[in-house]
């Protein structure tokens, strides 16, 4: 969407700092380990993205509805919604406000109960429970969590201008420097820091790869290389950890630990579970 | 007050999941919309009622527009989500200001689904309100001065990418102290090249010829054009072109700017409804002509031709018409909080009794191939 990051609710309100994030995640942190959180939102942001894939949509929704899950679980345990609920509410959301349309709703629960059964039976080999009903009440709750900020920007765009002002002949830079902004959505990066620098770390690790010397263009630019080598940093964290990790064998274990809603997602006796809300909600 | 019902939508049989929310899902982001007293019903916007209310703590006076769920599958309704995520991007002294957005509590009462608020910044009129009382008189500085705001707010929006697609005398808010506000932007968009956009916008009194032709890769002219239906309804009083369909409408047009031909607009027979509809034939264009005896200024009847001008690449920009020697000629634009200060309550089309005609929003225009009548109306249009 067109406008000024600078004045967006993005920047005034969803740049976080290592310590908030720190803080709100203790809770979830006593329960399982750092590595085991971590694992957790990397496999939640392959299922958006697998949802997304199936269900074709741009790539910008699965981008935005992966930051719209990382703000509310940067905010609430995750306990407090199961995220196999979450991740299509995300999905669902970011579509409308991506101006891609509104998903039908039996397309949307199909597509879940599919995506689960084909790609993800490892980790969930139960049938997909949820119902639309559930979507669209969770879709409130997000947009309370989030105070309505719809709008993300993303690294893409800035990306592609920096890419063009390098001006190079070689082409191999932009897809690479592409891929790596994916990847960046599976860390903390899309909280913590201006969509901007996120671009400039990802073609800077592009650039390494491709060894291809940026030194002075970079040193024109003027910005804060520190912070641009912090974002890099955890970039690469995530590629060590993928590399010592197979997720199919062991994300059934991790998920086995995830702090889980009192409730069990199979299903509680109806009077009890209707008691239960009515005690919280007065 | 008797217990809610078991959720009566999972009685269709299948697992029975609840949803699994938490003693520790709490939201301090919405406020509560119980901070708000409601005191009367003021409006209806594009997806809810608007009421005036007051902060029960500040003692602020507000807007409230409900956000209405109409459509259950659709979930929180995407003419919202544009409003909410267009207004918190825009923000100028012209356009209405979004203050917060407020939510009731979820209990078992509305199956946990809150009710959303949009909390504005409250305006005592809409410009048609004021137009269709008699004893509010504008003067031609008051006139300017209304018209610089308008086309100040338009040149905000439009250099932010942002298209308003429904201007109309009642969407235009003016503050007690004469601050003019556009406001409800629920059919509103973000501009971007490559959408093709629907063309089922914009009132049709103030629909532009291209619309109603059929494009649908239109841009910020459209909004022009409303501009111009409005500048003349300034002295008019009433909606200049009160057309009952599309076709007429388009007729109408033809009346008052000349006929539709790619003499005049070079392409418009590309459009896609231009060998639907039809295309009256034989009209001169007499903006100036048949606005003179009630504009009486040169240069007003000069902005309206130009703001009114058919070909939308040739329709004047808000930039320019900002420059135009009618705003920088005696008399100067003039402050309105002189003359509002006169009328002590709010004036409000939702209040007002109807102008003219019925106020006429096709929600599916008809498909008339013809129109009978239409020279009946050629001597009321005004």
């Amino acid at each position: 969407m067109a406008g000024n990051f600078w004045q967006s609710s993005h920047f005034q309100q969803w740049l976080l700092d290592r310590q908030d994030l720190d803080r709100e995640r203790q809770a979830d942190l006593k329960i399982m380990n750092e590595e085991g959180y971590e694992k957790c939102m990397i496999f939640f942001a392959n299922f958006i993205q697998a949802l997304g894939e199936q269900l074709k949509v741009r790539q910008q929704v699965i981008a935005t509805a992966t930051v719209y899950f990382k703000r509310f679980y940067a905010r609430n345990s995750l306990k407090c919604i199961d995220p196999w609920l979450m991740a299509p509410t995300c999905i669902f959301l970011a579509s409308k406000v991506e101006e891609f349309g509104v998903i039908s709703n039996s397309r949307l629960i199909t597509t879940c109960q599919t995506v689960v059964k084909n790609k993800f039976s490892h980790a969930y080999p139960q049938e997909y429970p949820y119902r639309i009903t559930n979507v669209l009440e969770c879709e409130f709750y997000l947009l309370e969590m989030m105070d309505c900020c719809l709008v993300v920007y993303h690294p893409y765009r800035p990306l592609v201008q920096y890419v063009s002002d390098i001006s190079s002949t070689d082409d191999s830079i932009l897809p690479l420097a592409w891929r790596i902004v994916n990847d960046s959505l599976r860390t903390d990066v899309s909280l913590l820091y201006p969509p901007y620098l996120i671009a400039l770390s990802a073609l800077h690790i592009a650039c390494v790869i491709q060894q291809k010397d940026l030194k002075q263009w970079f040193a024109e630019l003027s910005v804060d290389m520190d912070k641009i080598l912090e974002i890099t940093r955890q970039i690469l964290h995530l590629y060590d950890l993928w590399r010592a990790y197979d997720e199919k064998k062991e994300i059934a274990a991790v998920l086995q630990n995830m702090p889980k809603p009192k409730t069990s997602p199979s299903p509680p006796p109806q009077t009890q579970g209707q008691e239960n809300t009515n005690q919280q909600q007065t | 007050m008797q217990h809610a019902q078991p959720s009566s939508s999972h009685s269709g049989g299948g697992p029975i999941r609840q949803p699994n929310r938490h003693e520790d899902l709490e939201f301090p982001y919405c406020p509560d919309s119980n901070k708000y007293e409601k005191l009367a019903k003021i409006g209806q916007g594009t997806f809810g009622e608007v009421f005036k209310a007051r902060d029960r703590k500040t003692k602020q006076v507000v807007a409230m527009k409900k956000v209405l769920m109409e459509n259950e599958k659709e979930g929180f309704p995407i003419t919202a989500l544009r409003e909410i995520k267009i207004l918190q991007l825009l923000k100028n002294e012209n356009v209405v200001n979004l203050i917060e957005i407020c939510r009731t509590k979820a209990t078992p009462y509305n199956r946990f689904k809150s009710t959303f608020y949009l909390i504005f910044e409250f305006c005592e009129h809409d410009l048609a309100g004021l137009l269709s009382n008699v004893n509010v008189k504008f003067s031609l500085g008051e006139i300017k001065k209304v018209m610089q705001q308008l086309l100040n707010g338009l040149y905000y929006i439009h250099t932010n990418n942002i298209l308003h697609r429904d201007m109309k005398a009642a969407n235009i808010l003016i503050t007690k102290a004469g601050v003019l506000k556009m406001a409800d932007f629920g059919l509103a968009r973000a501009l971007s090249h490559i959408t093709k956009y629907t063309n089922r916008v914009v009132t049709l009194w103030y629909r532009p010829p291209e619309l109603l032709l059929g494009e649908r890769n239109y841009g910020s002219p459209i909004d022009i054009w409303g501009a111009g239906c409005i500048m003349a309804e300034m002295w008019t009083r009433s909606p200049i072109m009160q057309g009952k369909t599309e076709q007429h409408q388009l007729t109408l047009i033809s009346q008052l700017c000349g006929s539709i031909k790619p003499e005049v607009w070079p392409g418009c027979d590309k459009l896609e409804l231009y060998s639907k509809l039809e295309i009256p034939d034989g009209h001169k264009r007499k903006v100036k002509e048949r606005l003179k005896p009630y504009v009486k200024d040169q240069y007003a009847l000069d902005l309206l031709d130009k703001l009114l001008c058919l070909d939308p690449s040739r329709r004047i920009d808000s930039d320019t018409a900002l420059n135009h020697d009618f705003f920088w000629e005696d008399p100067a634009p003039q402050d309105l909080s002189r003359m509002l200060s006169q009328h002590s309550t709010s004036m409000f089309e939702f209040l007002a009794p109807p102008r003219r005609l019925n106020n006429y929003r096709p929600a599916m225009p008809p498909q008339a191939k013809h129109q009978p009548n239409m020279d009946q109306h050629f001597e009321r249009v005004f």
